[in-house]
């Protein structure tokens, strides 16, 4: 096994060198994230397309080259920027600005405690392939995430609009009562793994089960995971749980909103995407291990060794987290465009009569197995 | 025939509300769909418009962009009554009526005829209203979007062109002219 490779090792080469090496993190994850984002735009019109037996987005062209709809994304950005800037008149001109920000910024904030991979070696440096090692990392996840709730509020209240203000109460009876029932589901993990830092928690899972079984999250918590993708989804506002905005006969909260603020409510909403699936891999099913794969090469439980080159390894890693983020951001888009809206009364009775004593129920099992196997 | 569905509304079973087999079952649906025009695109229904057209259907009611027919010397059988124009409730068409000075017993006939597509509203009214059958909406052309007003403006000369085949011998005055017409070249 890898030991964690704490930031101050960095640190004592030098406040510039750990600054550097940190912002070029920050700026390959963001850049990352924000292309995702801008893809997964794309990809939701083109999965409900063909989930519909329709073609999807297909026709901005840049020099007649369509490249199945690649270019909508860049499009749909360049709509948004040229479209009216509007503020409500009677309206909180401050607030108004603030909520979309509000919005935006705890999402994108938590990538920072998001390991992406383990450690990469350059130049005599060990960068650990995280922003930000925190050792509370779940509880930092749980506790910026509900800051977006604020939001969502603001952005009703200040819109000054009874529709826009009934949306955001709807938003954040929603968020609040989910937020509970999400951190409640992550708990039996950190109970299995016995810490609350993210890269901690994928080292874990890099183990074997009886000598053969990656140790997943799934394996351990197979239930809590699918409490959490419920959670998530719920937490995320998308379509079982969109009573929020209900686009189609209902008003949400950002319903005042037009051009680059409204898009940045949606792309957060994306961004959200992203982060459920990053952390469901991370913690459900090994982040950035491959099955397998130390840091020295692939070792087989039968015996076989491949060793491997350290980029190799590192390259693979990361691509093992990309593919799964790519898999569970579609899986969500795939759910949202299966199921149907619930009520606003169902919403709350599946969180506070189903979610809530199933995760607790979880808590109870996973401990008296711990403290039986033990 | 009234059909009667009868809807099954037992109470759910405990599987059916803890949601999860029913969102599985219902993933399945959709996911075969998605998979199947995924690697098989010909079951996709989608029509990419204006470059693939499903054949229209070739029916007398069907109303597409109008055409002005002409008689067997070739001359518009309008004669420039105003019908047309009278009738047309989006007040799309502008007539400017001349006459024949050569004893031609149709007397009259259009030196303009504008149709304003931009405002027509397909109605098929100027057919109906008609007395020489020589306006008709048969060309199978739909007019669409254009960049400019002028490109969805049609004058006489846009109205003649293109015509199908065989002159028709419908109207009072297309027979007059007919036989006049005959007469006139025999001498």
């Amino acid at each position: 096994m890898t030991l964690p490779i704490p930031d101050f090792i960095l640190l004592n080469k030098g406040p510039l060198v750990f600054l550097g090496v940190s912002f070029l993190k920050v700026c390959v994850v963001f850049g990352a994230v924000m292309g995702f984002a801008a893809l997964l735009t794309l990809a939701e019109r083109k999965v409900s397309a063909l989930m519909q037996d329709r073609v999807g987005p297909n026709r901005a062209s840049v020099f007649g080259f369509a490249l199945g709809g690649l270019f909508h994304p860049a499009a749909d950005g360049l709509k948004l920027i040229f479209k009216e800037d509007f503020v409500p008149r009677w309206g909180d001109k401050f607030l108004f600005t603030l909520a979309p920000l509000l919005a935006l910024f705890p999402v994108l904030l938590l990538f920072a405690a998001l390991p992406f991979g383990n450690y990469i070696d350059i130049a005599g440096l060990r960068i650990n392939l995280q922003i930000a090692d925190f050792n509370l990392g779940v509880l930092f996840i749980l506790a910026v995430s509900s800051l977006a709730i604020y939001g969502a509020f603001l952005s009703g209240w200040a819109s000054r609009n009874n529709f826009a203000l009934l949306g955001s109460l709807r938003a954040a009876a929603q968020m609040i009562s989910y937020e509970v029932a999400l951190g409640l589901t992550l708990v039996g993990v950190l109970m299995v793994y016995g810490t609350a830092s993210l890269q901690d928690i994928a080292q874990a899972q890099g183990e074997l089960l009886f000598g053969w079984l990656p140790a997943w999250g799934i394996v351990y918590q197979p239930f809590a995971f699918l409490l959490f993708l419920a959670a998530a989804q719920a937490e995320n506002k998308r379509t079982p749980f969109d009573v929020v905005e209900g686009e189609s006969e209902i008003i949400g909260y950002f319903l005042e909103y037009s051009s680059m603020r409204f898009a940045s409510f949606m792309f957060s909403e994306f961004i959200e995407i992203i982060v459920i699936s990053m952390l469901a891999a991370t913690l459900f099913f090994g982040g950035w291990q491959v099955p397998y794969l130390q840091a020295s090469g692939f070792v087989f439980p039968w015996g076989t060794e491949i060793p491997l080159n350290h980029y190799l390894v590192v390259l693979l890693q990361v691509g093992s987290i990309s593919v799964k983020t790519v898999f569970f951001s579609w899986l969500l888009l795939v759910i949202r465009w299966t199921v149907p809206r619930f009520r606003f009364d169902q919403v709350m009775t599946l969180c506070w009569k189903g979610l809530l004593p199933l995760a607790l129920l979880n808590i109870l099992v996973t401990g008296v197995l711990i403290w039986w196997l033990a | 025939m009234i059909r009667i569905k009868k809807v099954d509304n037992r109470p759910l079973t405990l599987l059916e509300r803890l949601y999860f087999t029913e969102v599985a079952a219902g993933m399945l649906v959709t996911l075969r769909h998605f998979f199947r025009n995924l690697f098989k695109p010909s079951n996709i229904v989608t029509v990419s418009y204006p470059e693939e057209r499903l054949p229209l259907p070739g029916n007398a009611r069907l109303r597409t962009r109008h055409r002005l027919k002409v008689r067997a010397d070739g001359t518009p059988k309008c004669v420039a009554c105003y019908m047309c124009q009278t009738a047309c409730p989006a007040y799309c068409i502008d007539i400017t009526a001349a006459e024949y000075n050569d004893g031609n017993p149709a007397e009259k006939y259009p030196r303009g005829f504008d149709i304003d597509l931009s405002r027509c509203v397909m109605c098929g009214m100027c057919v109906e209203a008609c007395p020489e059958d020589a306006i008709a909406m048969d060309t199978g052309d739909i007019p669409g979007g254009a960049l400019t007003r002028e490109e969805l403006m049609m004058d006489k000369r846009e109205l003649l062109r293109n015509l199908p085949g065989e002159p028709s011998l419908l109207g009072a005055s297309t027979r007059l002219h007919n036989e006049w017409d005959r007469k006139v070249k025999k001498k």
